[in-house]
């Protein structure tokens, strides 16, 4: 076993925090957090300059080759090295979705975009109002009309970077609303389409990659519109889930280190009782568990990614991972806060701007129940075969 | 334009810890580029992209153990096209003489039709800034340093030399050796296609082919002894008595 990083790898770490160091310093997040609400044009074409944006797409798109383990270490990296949410994960999830299930055509449409911005390509809508992790509730839907065409008609929402990317990825019913029919579709559609329209929603924190609802009143669509095979939308997008919730936890993991790296800098520093309060049994106790949930978090995500490198599923795997470690990455932030003490309620440390953001991802990609949901009945399916 | 670029590859000096007998701990220092060497890879870098045509080659002259995959990889991800290092542990403790004359070595031997070398301002390490005088004086070809800016004009070089209080702008025949100010260029930051490129780049490991001509011995080298702080604190307002400890140090 090894647990080393390639030369490849190392560079890449070296090479996102100098990224990091350049274009986040504290000032600049702070201004993404409260006046842009956003990362800057210029900061996403550096990203994109840089390669990171192009990292696990296919070659046609001007890919780089890049196992899940890369792309792991590279979401965990950013994260720790930026103290921030950035909308580049999300951005290459939608891009990784039209690259694997697009025509060359919408294939190109990616290629395109990439030349005149370095911003997210797209942004994927699939919760509803009524519809979240219970996907069969979902209304959205397309009816086919006798020019050939299709109308969509619902309304989506978290959609995340919704409002800033020129496509939006959409999964909708085929003709029929009900529960009962199973038939999805996903569709690439413009976001300047006729009938398109968004509406900003309101955040607890994350304030760097908004959300916001997308409505779609009678937006017509035709064949050249969707994207992969019909009717098998959901199939297709459950693929990539596994995978979707390996960079939530990546995510989580990078910014609880962030919060543990600024915590233990201030208990060296901060003196109480005549000596650093790092020394102190209790501030230990704090640090170590802090400590040990970043290592467990770590070393079973890479084991996750490990195994989607080597094509088998980790389904079970990442729900238990996602749910145990979105909780203890927030108490990582949570007890980062306690050690800097009342300055750690303050906006004057990012501590607290962390665990603001840490919380959202235990519910981004399913929520903590609905993944214990999924291992637990994995789990016991598991064993029922083997009884019979 | 054939564009020399030398570089040194050195411990790096964050994860050197001292020791409770104040000796060094290297065993965590990792090899990597010296510091102001990547001022001279991005100013060889930019000067290449300047002149149409040119190729940028990296020398190095190092002690074995700091022949490192990363390091080597490094170099070739930031605009450099091939590396030549040569290695001789007598390296880990030679000083500037020793090594220039290393690196005239492969000069002479691997690119003898260079134009220009670029050195940086000074090594991470020992930092005495003589590599470049002593490997112009090598070579017999003239030498400039502290430069802010370079331009090829038909066989000669136009160099601005920033000083304390002037800037001066000074023609140099070439092949000349020039040793860049860090102000020159900022370095790049390397991106994923120069990583994963670098790798097919073209490089050569080889040991020093005359013997190291090591003129100096380091017998210890120990970190200055932490004096206790006093921590004597000044209440505000007590200006004139703060001065006067201070000036009363200072003697």
């Amino acid at each position: 076993m090894d647990f080393s990083f390639t030369e490849d790898q190392e560079l890449m770490i070296d090479s996102l925090k100098e990224f990091a160091a350049q274009y986040f310093t504290d000032e600049a997040v702070k201004e993404m957090y409260e006046v842009h609400h956003g990362v800057p044009d210029e900061v996403q074409d550096a990203y994109r300059d840089l390669g990171f944006a192009f990292m696990g797409l296919p070659e046609e798109v001007g890919g780089i080759p890049a196992t899940c383990v890369d792309l792991g270490i590279l979401t965990e990296t950013l994260y720790r090295a930026t103290g921030c949410m950035t909308p580049f994960m999300t951005g290459m999830l939608a891009a990784y979705d039209v690259a694997e299930f697009g025509s060359p055509e919408q294939i190109q449409l990616i290629v395109d975009h990439y030349e005149k911005s370095g911003r997210s390509f797209a942004a994927m809508c699939l919760s509803e109002p009524g519809a979240g992790s219970d996907n069969m509730g979902m209304t959205t839907v397309t009816k086919k009309q006798d020019d050939g065409t299709f109308i969509l008609k619902g309304q989506k929402t978290w959609v995340t970077n919704g409002a800033a990317v020129p496509y939006l990825v959409v999964i909708a019913k085929d003709e029929d609303p009900s529960r009962e029919n199973k038939n999805m579709s996903l569709w690439l559609i413009p976001s300047d389409t006729p009938g398109v329209s968004t509406a900003g929603l309101t955040k607890l924190g994350q304030q760097t990659v908004p959300f916001v609802d997308v409505f779609f009143d009678d937006v017509v669509l035709t064949e050249e519109n969707r994207l992969g095979e019909a009717g098998q939308g959901w199939l297709l997008l459950m693929k990539n889930f596994e995978f979707e919730r390996c960079l939530v936890v990546a995510q989580g993991l990078g910014l609880a280190e962030a919060a543990l790296d600024d915590a233990i800098d201030y208990a060296l520093d901060r003196i109480a009782f005549g000596k650093p309060i790092a020394d102190n049994p209790r501030v230990q106790d704090l640090i170590t568990e802090s400590k040990r949930t970043i290592l467990y978090t770590r070393m079973m995500l890479y084991l996750c990614l490990w195994m989607l490198d080597q094509g088998m599923s980790c389904n079970a795997e990442v729900a238990m991972l996602k749910s145990e470690s979105t909780k203890t990455c927030l108490k990582v932030a949570d007890n980062a806060i306690e050690i800097f003490g009342g300055l750690g309620y303050t906006e004057e440390v990012r501590v607290g701007r962390i665990w603001k953001d840490l919380r959202g991802n235990a519910l981004a990609g399913g929520t903590c129940e609905v993944m214990d949901y999924i291992a637990g009945r994995a789990i016991v399916n598991k064993y029922r075969a083997r009884k019979k | 334009m054939k564009i020399v670029v030398a570089v040194k590859v050195v411990p790096d000096d964050q994860d050197i810890f001292v020791s409770a007998d104040r000796t060094l701990d290297y065993s965590k220092a990792k090899p990597k580029i010296s510091e102001y060497d990547k001022n001279a890879l991005e100013a060889a870098a930019q000067f290449a992209a300047e002149n149409a045509g040119s190729s940028v080659i990296a020398i190095s002259a190092v002690p074995s153990k700091n022949d490192d995959t990363k390091a080597k990889q490094n170099i070739l991800a930031l605009g450099v096209d091939e590396l030549f290092m040569a290695t001789d542990d007598a390296l880990e403790t030679a000083d500037s003489y020793a090594t220039a004359q290393v690196l005239k070595g492969i000069v002479d031997s691997k690119v003898p039709d260079y134009d220009v070398i670029i050195c940086g301002d000074g090594s991470a390490d020992l930092y005495a800034g003589q590599v470049n005088i002593q490997l112009a004086a090598a070579l017999g070809v003239p030498t400039i340093n502290e430069v802010t800016s370079m331009k090829a004009e038909g066989d000669k070089l136009v160099v601005e030399r920033t000083l304390d209080t002037e800037v001066e702008e000074i023609e140099v025949p070439l092949p000349a050796v020039v040793s860049v100010s860090p102000d020159i260029a900022t370095p790049r930051i390397a991106g994923m296609r120069d990583i994963l490129a670098a790798k097919k780049k073209p490089q050569t490991v080889e040991a020093a082919a005359a013997p190291v001509d090591v003129k100096v011995s380091v017998e210890d080298i120990k970190a200055p002894e932490l004096a206790p702080r006093k921590n004597q604190i000044f209440e505000e307002g007590d200006i004139d008595a703060f001065v006067a400890a201070v000036a009363e140090a200072l003697k």
